[in-house]
């Protein structure tokens, strides 16, 4: 038996400031991109920062927010101490602007911003676990959690060890660590959250039942040893066995996209809203980009593949899945707060209500074909292309920053 | 003499919409069977569309809350089980329509 009560639920003013400030770092991000041409290199300090805006900006903003909502949800426990998640959100913007302009500007506030960052995520993967320790259920959710937290703390600590290697504090090998890093955090982290909480989200949004989980526990597992392969391999140097972990993450999202297949075909809701139309762009997305990281691995094969399968990867599959999700969590945070006291007592609206349909309609759509054009302006190095696809994406964030505007409003 | 009847029961729980789909929850077949006993005593058996529901105190209380409004009602009980899993096929004709199509965003 269930027991999700009012009592659970964090109040509106702790969670908003998370999707408010995310999505406008998420403006920021797309405005960023102008300044970018199609043919770069990872270890720029210029790209490293654009990296950060919109992974600790935006990504990590925006999924802490969620957490902070959805533990509870998929726990069916309160938070051990709800009241940390004030405190992390400034950490961790401020964290992530020194970060940004230690990239962009001056490499000795690295260190500054690295230091608020690492302090902010401990206290959420603390919190969390203590959180999780109070959970009677074991769902794959709930484990999916334990082992995101665990490589989140990974890819912060390996992280703020780089930040100090770049700021002059220490000498590290920053390439080898760099590499760890970006796998614990992007494939250990942010990938297994996703697909723990889509596995909880996704069904409830289109009232799928019934369905076999087998393949995204496979996904998950093999996901989780592939991250924890290739992180050890880069630590150690073990190139040899770097390539074992490649193969099993990237089987492992196979099973995932598998599994959403199972879920999309007992979809029962089949009305295409703006939720539905950026779940299939995202996991379009995913496809294309598994598939051009599969060719990237081959021999001689050009860098730019594996550019833009990194770019439909964040941009088209992180980017829409957390953006299309923002129409469905905000309004039911919105209604929550301030509607859901007058039930039986007046009208109230119902969620589809709440979100601004046109604006939404225009973030879907600048914002899918400005994906499309960047990641073909990667592929084929033209900075023409490239552009036109990061101004239409600034155009479309524009209308999710408004969007996220009228609905926090609603009713207020 | 009871005057609540398991239609009437049903009938006052019809007044509470799901506000994530727009549908009440008797024409969605979340609504298993109404116990009435000689005292006017109700006890509701219900499931929901999802186990992870966040809604789903806030959902028991409003049927509770629908079905104390019967005149002459006693206590009034709400029990959500999981089997059987609820399932499209459970809700009317009119709902699977508008899910599977007709509904816009």
């Amino acid at each position: 038996m269930l027991a999700i009560g009012k009592d659970f639920a964090p109040p509106l003013k702790l969670i908003s400031p998370y999707f408010k400030i995310g999505v406008t770092f998420y403006l920021l991000a797309m405005v960023a991109l102008l300044s970018f041409s199609s043919t770069f290199t990872y270890q720029e300090m210029a790209i490293a920062g654009w990296i950060h805006l919109f992974l600790l900006g935006f990504v990590m903003v925006v999924i802490f927010g969620a957490m902070a909502q959805l533990i509870p949800v998929v726990l069916e426990v309160g938070h051990a101490i709800v009241d940390l998640y004030y405190v992390i959100l400034p950490l961790l913007g401020v964290g992530a602007v020194g970060m940004v302009l230690g990239f962009w500007v001056n490499p000795a506030l690295l260190s500054y911003g690295g230091l608020l960052v690492l302090v902010a995520m401990i206290i959420f993967a603390i919190e969390a676990f203590a959180t999780l320790k109070k959970a009677e259920i074991k769902t794959l959710t709930v484990k999916t959690i334990a082992v995101s937290n665990t490589f989140l703390l990974l890819g912060i600590l390996s992280g703020f060890v780089i930040a100090l290697g770049l700021s002059g504090a220490i000498s590290v090998d920053v390439n080898a660590i760099l590499k760890a890093h970006v796998y614990a955090v992007l494939g250990g982290f942010v990938l297994l959250t996703i697909m723990g909480l889509s596995l909880t989200l996704i069904p409830m949004f289109s009232l799928a039942h019934g369905f076999d989980e087998t393949p995204i526990k496979r996904g998950f597992n093999l996901v989780a040893i592939g991250v924890g392969i290739v992180f050890v391999s880069a630590i150690f140097g073990i190139d040899s066995i770097a390539w074992v972990g490649y193969i099993l993450t990237l089987t492992g999202i196979g099973f995932y996209i598998y599994q959403i297949y199972i879920i999309y075909k007992l979809t029962v809701r089949k009305e295409m809203d703006i939720w539905a139309k950026s779940m299939i762009f995202g996991f379009s997305s995913l496809m294309l980009s598994l598939i051009l990281a599969i060719l990237s691995f081959l021999p001689n094969a050009d860098e730019v593949l594996l550019h833009t399968s990194l770019w439909f990867f964040m941009i088209g599959f992180i980017g829409f899945l957390i953006n299309g999700h923002l129409y469905k969590i905000v309004p039911f945070l919105v209604w929550f707060e301030r509607f859901s006291p007058l039930v039986g007592k007046e009208p109230v609206p119902m969620l589809h209500e709440m979100y601004p349909k046109e604006k939404a309609n225009m973030m879907f759509w600048y914002s899918s074909i400005g994906t499309v054009l960047g990641g073909v302006g990667l592929l084929v190095e033209s900075d023409y292309l490239f552009q036109s696809g990061a101004s239409l994406l600034v155009v479309g964030a524009i209308f999710l920053y408004l969007s996220m505007s009228k609905m926090l409003s609603y009713g207020k | 003499m009871c005057n609540i009847t398991k239609e009437s029961a049903f009938e006052a729980i019809s007044t509470v919409i799901d506000p994530e789909v727009g549908f009440n929850l008797v024409e969605m077949g979340l609504i298993y069977d109404a116990i009435i006993d000689d005292s006017c005593n109700v006890k509701v058996i219900m499931t929901l569309s999802t186990q992870g529901c966040p809604l789903h105190q806030m959902i028991k209380q409003w049927v509770q809350e629908a079905v104390e409004k019967l005149e002459g009602v006693g206590d009034v009980e709400v029990e959500v089980v999981w089997e059987p899993a609820w399932n499209i096929s459970m809700a009317d004709d009119h709902v699977k329509e508008k899910l599977s199509g007709g509904m816009t965003s």
